[in-house]
């Protein structure tokens, strides 16, 4: 069956990202559709929506919303994108967004592209809205059942959790190597700890970049994009199960922000761009602080980022300034808070800006270890984020939970 | 590029009695070696240019304010603009809305062919301050 | 004469300029160009990644995306034209389906070009209509 996606946008023809968009589409066995209206139906739309863009495409947009929101155009899912630091094309596809989840049942995603659009993003994107279609059952489970194992096989961490009714009973990471190997490694160490051997294990779940690789060695039940399953292991371990959500993972090299509706993803941002806004950049800060990245969190509690300002977010120049006033007599603890502080401000400039984010706040993968870095995130978002137990083993959590659904 | 292929709307003005129909058999009649696609507004002419400007020339001859023309970037049957592949693209909208001004642009055309001129625009000025006071004053 | 058209897609303004005598330069125009060039292997929607960058010629890189690729498309027909028609006040849904940001530019830079330009009101009545028409009639027989 082809899934009918649903596009709404302003931009996408203008930017040279339309073939790029019906490409991914097709890569995922889905199409690309527009829904019907007829000049009459704009004005009506527009006036029911009550936002009035200036913008005609944009008002196609709301009116093409409302065809879909009434059941008289036919489709599995809506992608909704706009260009880029447009402010009001950006206030119209998160309004619509709403509009269509208040409206309808459909699995939404929206995205702001420039021309040099990320196709691996995009790609992403588009598998994780027919994994809401076709998987819509097995993405509503909320408990896990029975003996499953998932394996996160991460860029740079690979992660294996067991599960059995609904608890975890054991876990294990280590930095990625060979992909088969290291999680090879993590899933001994874990049935070890949870007492149980291989055979015993019902069902096991694959995601991560790895994900197809392991998925073929292990036999795996689930081999799915990073993007659901890390959803589904967030609210898991964070007990959110209902309603909305931000998921923050400031990871060693690349960040994500997940924002989720009852355990489902409906948008999401990764970024990559800049080691200044990873956690690569509190990994140089404690290196030229002399300390371990672990003790950094808890120096940076104490501190007061206040007193070390830096003029610059790279890693370069920004980790020079904090060395700098260091040298001007400031402690420990202000520089290691102005780390976080830098980190944290930067993802919410480059990444949250592209996302709506909703609370309550979740914060996983290794850095939400870091206290500072959660305190940090907190500040600029105003509200400390939530960071339930385990918060790194999100996918692997994920992944046993909803293999689970195969039993 | 141009000069070798030339995609043309052909739209019929709502106040028009020609029907689609009749203007693709007429097209049709000229036994030129277009391409010549009834729609629901008119039919889509595709050809050499100067064969589709010949085409288009000899239509105004007979219909000369009833039929109205625009080239199409995308040729006929383009799966990137065809409604049946995906639905309607942004221009959609926009083109009912023209086929609507058309027949008031009919009706101009044939005025001003009949010598009549236009009427300068009044400015849309708002009232004074001071005028406007004076209302709610009196109110 | 090339008059350039503002909706730079209306059938009613490319319509007449050619009705009297002058060459319409319109999007369609600029997209048929790209659609017909069969150097670009990819098939391009209306604009190609070259086409957005070399919008930056007409508005720096914080302008989105959209808005460069649109002017990648009309900049360069408003450089070449002699003459200009706008048509103001159009209904929402009319124009060049699209970004308002994009249309102030084009207007912008027409008026920057110091061509002559007829600014024509989108007629609501048959009156009004048979103005539009003669306005636009006079204009276009006197650029010869």
């Amino acid at each position: 069956m082809t899934i009918k996606i649903a596009q709404l946008s302003c931009g996408t023809e203008y930017s040279s990202v339309q073939y790029e968009i019906e490409k991914a589409a097709r890569s995922v066995g889905a199409k690309i559709v527009y829904p019907d209206v007829s000049a009459s139906d704009i004005d009506n739309a527009v006036k029911r929506f009550g936002f009035n863009p200036r913008s005609s495409q944009l008002k196609l947009m709301i009116a093409r919303a409302v065809q879909l929101a009434d059941g008289k155009y036919d489709a599995d899912a809506v992608f909704i994108t706009t260009c880029f630091r447009c402010a009001e094309a950006a206030l119209v596809r998160n309004e619509l967004r709403r509009f269509i989840q208040e409206n309808t049942r459909l699995p939404v995603v929206t995205y702001s592209f420039t021309e040099r659009l990320k196709a691996s993003q995009l790609l992403t994107r588009m598998e994780a809205l027919v994994t809401i279609v076709t998987r819509k059952e097995l993405l509503a489970r909320e408990r896990q059942t029975g003996i499953t194992v998932g394996i996160d096989s991460g860029s740079s961490t690979t992660k294996a959790v067991v599960m059995e009714n609904n608890k975890i009973i054991g876990k294990d990471w280590t930095p990625s190597g060979d992909v088969i190997a290291s999680a090879t490694l993590v899933l001994n160490n874990a049935l070890e700890m949870a007492g149980i051997e291989m055979k015993q294990v019902e069902a096991i779940g694959t995601t991560g970049y790895g994900r197809f690789t392991l998925g073929d060695h292990f036999g795996a039940k689930l081999v799915q994009e990073e993007l659901t399953v890390n959803s589904k292991g967030a609210v898991w371990l964070a007990d959110r199960q209902r309603g909305e959500a931000t998921i923050i993972d400031i990871g060693g090299m690349d960040n994500k922000a997940i924002t989720v509706r009852d355990g489902v993803p409906d948008n999401f941002t990764m970024g990559g761009i800049c080691a200044g806004a990873s956690g690569r950049f509190l990994e140089m800060t404690s290196k030229r602080l002399k300390i371990d990245v672990t003790e950094l969190g808890a120096l940076a509690d104490k501190g007061n980022w206040r007193n070390a300002k830096m003029n610059s977010y790279c890693s370069v120049f920004g980790i020079q300034d904090l060395v700098t006033t260091l040298g001007d007599g400031k402690s420990f603890e202000d520089v290691a808070a102005a780390a976080c502080h830098s980190v944290a401000e930067q993802v919410y400039e480059q990444q949250l800006q592209e996302i709506d984010v909703r609370h309550p706040i979740i914060q996983v993968g290794g850095t939400s270890l870091i206290s500072g870095l959660v305190t940090a995130v907190g500040e600029v978002l105003g509200e400390r984020p939530i960071v339930p137990p385990d918060s790194q083993y999100i996918g692997a959590v994920g992944g046993a939970l909803l293999s689970s659904g195969f039993l | 590029m141009t000069e070798e292929r030339e995609t043309r709307l052909f739209m019929i003005s709502p106040r028009s009695m020609l029907t689609p129909d009749q203007l693709v058999r007429l097209i049709h009649a000229y036994g030129a070696e277009a391409i010549v696609k009834e729609t629901c507004y008119g039919c889509l002419v595709e050809g050499p240019r100067s064969l589709v400007l010949d085409i288009l020339a000899r239509v105004r001859e007979k219909h000369p304010n009833e039929v109205f023309s625009k080239i199409r970037a995308y040729p006929c049957s383009d799966p990137r603009r065809c409604r049946a592949q995906h639905g309607t693209r942004p221009g959609f909208a926009q083109l009912e809305e023209e086929w609507e001004l058309l027949s008031k642009i009919q009706y101009g055309l044939d005025r001003v062919s009949e010598g009549a001129g236009y009427k300068q625009y009044e400015d849309r000025k708002r009232i004074s301050v001071n005028d406007f006071k004076r209302i709610c004053e009196v109110q | 004469m090339k008059v350039f058209i503002d909706p730079p897609n209306s059938l009613v303004l490319f319509d007449l300029v050619e009705r009297f005598g002058h060459e319409p330069l319109s999007t369609m125009a600029a997209i048929q160009e790209r659609v017909d060039n069969l150097e670009v292997d990819m098939p391009p929607m209306n604009v190609t990644l070259d086409d957005v960058v070399r919008g930056l010629k007409y508005a720096g890189v914080e302008v989105p995306s959209g808005v460069r690729g649109r002017l990648s498309l009309w900049g360069p027909l408003i450089e070449q034209a002699d003459a200009a028609i706008i048509m103001d006040d159009c209904p929402y849904s009319f124009g060049c389906v699209g970004c308002e940001r994009s249309e102030l530019m084009v207007k912008y830079l027409i008026k920057r070009r110091g061509i002559p330009t007829l600014h024509v009101r989108y007629p609501s009545t048959d009156e009004e209509a048979v103005s539009f028409v003669a306005m636009a009639k006079e204009f276009l027989e006197g650029l010869n």
